[in-house]
């Protein structure tokens, strides 16, 4: 009886959460879109002050430093996964593991603090720049951060591919690089898409180490390939400025609408990381 | 020699995920622990220098308090949820269960903020207060806790879970006298876990529990605290003040040692089950 009602409580609550959780998320933001329509989405101009909403320069930052970030985790975080576990024996499996616990477990302000201290003086110094503050920064900053997300789910993948594909390979004579590139890294490749996608979901909604070496200014890239000024990304752009907006104002509302656009992103790379995987026919 | 070649280039392509964070770690060490002297622990709230000088006492107590009191809500819950998904649920509902749970998941802290922000501080009128900030990280605790209470569930053997049951045992009893001596240390590493991430949160505690000075002590749950976490973030940005960045460069030894701390317990316990498994 206990147990019965303790159960049902967990799950009426836990409900009532997801619904408090859906209808902040909507009721919050819905004062925006009323007022301003669905342009500010692709307008480019945000002064607060002027009532100008434009998402465009955060949502293009955003992208710009996930890009990087994939660009350089990506192969990294990859080729540690084949390197432990295809190349290197089993004993030296928990060194690399216990590397890859201490990345995933510095809290994302130290990974703040390191970049102020280490990455924006060497930016500074070696790309004559201003202060460092870029969004080059925040991607390479970003590229640490979802490197043991790419790095584990890459593992298990290579991991859950059976034995008997490594044996086939091998007695159809391929050699290392053959096996690895036609049998494993197809067969391991729905884990890869899904660590990617997760690791990117991660990447956009990571806050406070990206406002701290971002530079938190509203431009789009200038030309667009410029990587070396200060831009915002959506953010540190909510991080920045909630402090600031008053309850109930427009300024508010749009940055709560800017949640929501990043709690959809997420949400979408989610779905599809999860989404059920065509497997390639077991032997 | 393509092979050699292969592998050497995934081997320097790989270099970077084990010199980077030995690399973080030792440069962590370097900076942090000149700044720990005997004034560092201490909670006197130095008359000068805004933060820089004063002890961080009192953020390790609002971190802990925080971390500590988010998960001691969102266990009973991932506890019941789980129980529910084991018991209950059927294969439909229990694969809703997961989607929701994973999408939920995937959601950034940083959301869960704006959401404590909205509804437990101003619309419930508590204010920036330990509580909201409690229930913010419980809520982005509970997925991962439940996810992983599920999982410790699903490794009790289901022979165990069919003997019980034809033996007439109540689900309460199977729970109790089958499923808890099994599972308990899973769980209990799982919470440790939870513990460590929520210790590591920053964006979701900045606009909903804590402010940079004033408070000391939280002695009302509806008080607002210092953390380490935003203690950190607040002097990281003091660039020109060389006291508070050694402060800031302390406090983050002290967080990620607490990180690793409740890390290790949850290691620890589990490599034991898995030796006695």
């Amino acid at each position: 009886m206990l147990l019965r009602s303790w159960i049902t409580f967990s799950v009426i609550f836990s409900l009532a959460l997801v619904l408090i959780f859906v209808g902040f998320l909507v009721s919050a933001s819905l004062p925006f879109f009323l007022d301003y329509g669905l342009s500010p989405i692709v307008s480019s101009e945000w002064y607060p002050y002027e009532d100008l909403y434009g998402f465009l320069p955060a949502l293009v930052g955003s992208a710009w430093a996930i890009v990087i970030a994939l660009a350089i985790a990506l192969p990294c975080g990859l080729a540690a996964a084949i390197v432990s576990v295809e190349i290197l024996p089993q004993r030296y499996h928990g060194l690399i593991n216990l590397c890859i616990d201490i990345l995933a477990g510095i809290p994302s302000v130290v990974y703040g603090l390191l970049g102020i201290a280490l990455l924006l003086p060497w930016l500074k110094n070696n790309l004559d720049l201003l202060s460092g503050h870029s969004l080059l920064a925040a991607g390479l900053l970003l590229a640490v951060m979802i490197l043991p997300t790419i790095t584990r789910l890459s593992q298990d993948a290579l991991r859950d591919v059976d034995n008997s594909y490594r044996e086939a390979a091998s007695s159809l004579g391929l050699d290392w690089s053959q096996r690895l590139f036609s049998v494993l890294l197809p067969q391991a490749w729905p884990g890869i898409r899904s660590a990617s996608l997760l690791a990117t979901g991660r990447g956009l909604g990571e806050t406070i180490a990206v406002m701290l070496v971002v530079g938190s200014i509203d431009r789009i890239p200038e030309p667009w390939y410029n990587l070396l000024a200060p831009a915002q990304t959506i953010t540190s752009r909510i991080g920045r400025e909630m402090g600031e907006a008053s309850v109930g104002s427009s300024q508010w509302s749009a940055l709560m609408a800017c949640g929501l656009v990043l709690t959809l992103c997420v949400m979408l790379l989610s779905i599809l990381a999860h989404a059920p995987r065509k497997r390639l026919a077991r032997g | 020699m393509a092979n050699r070649f292969t592998q050497a280039l995934l081997i320097a392509l790989a270099l970077p995920a084990i010199a980077v964070p030995l690399a973080c770690l030792l440069y962590l060490l370097m900076r942090g622990l000149p700044g720990f002297d005997s004034n560092l622990f201490s909670l006197n709230l130095g008359e000068s220098g805004f933060g820089s000088s004063q002890g961080i006492m009192a953020q390790v107590i609002g971190s802990l308090a925080l971390s500590i009191l988010s998960c001691l809500l969102a266990l009973p819950l991932a506890i019941g949820l789980s129980l529910y998904s084991r018991l209950y649920a059927g294969p439909r509902s229990n694969s809703v269960m997961q989607h929701v749970l994973t999408t939920f998941q995937s959601i950034p802290p940083l959301v869960y903020g704006l959401c404590g922000l909205v509804v437990f501080v101003h619309l419930l009128g508590w204010g920036i207060s330990l509580a909201a900030g409690a229930i913010v990280l419980a809520m982005i605790i509970l997925p991962v806790l439940t996810l992983n209470t599920i999982h410790a569930l699903e490794r009790v053997p289901s022979d165990y879970t069919d003997a019980a049951r034809a033996l007439g045992m109540s689900p309460s009893r199977v729970v109790w006298h089958v499923w808890r001596p099994r599972a308990w240390r899973s769980l209990l590493t799982g919470l440790f876990l939870a513990v460590a991430r929520t210790l590591s949160e920053t964006a979701p505690i900045l606009f909903t529990a804590t402010v940079f000075s004033g408070a000391s002590w939280p002695n009302s749950l509806f008080a607002p605290v210092t953390s380490l976490q935003t203690h950190i973030f607040y002097l990281a940005q003091e660039a020109v003040d060389e006291n508070a960045v050694a402060r800031a460069w302390s406090s983050a030894l002290v967080l990620v040692t607490l990180v690793a701390m409740f890390s290790l317990i949850a290691h620890l316990l589990n490599r034991r089950r898995s030796h006695h498994g």
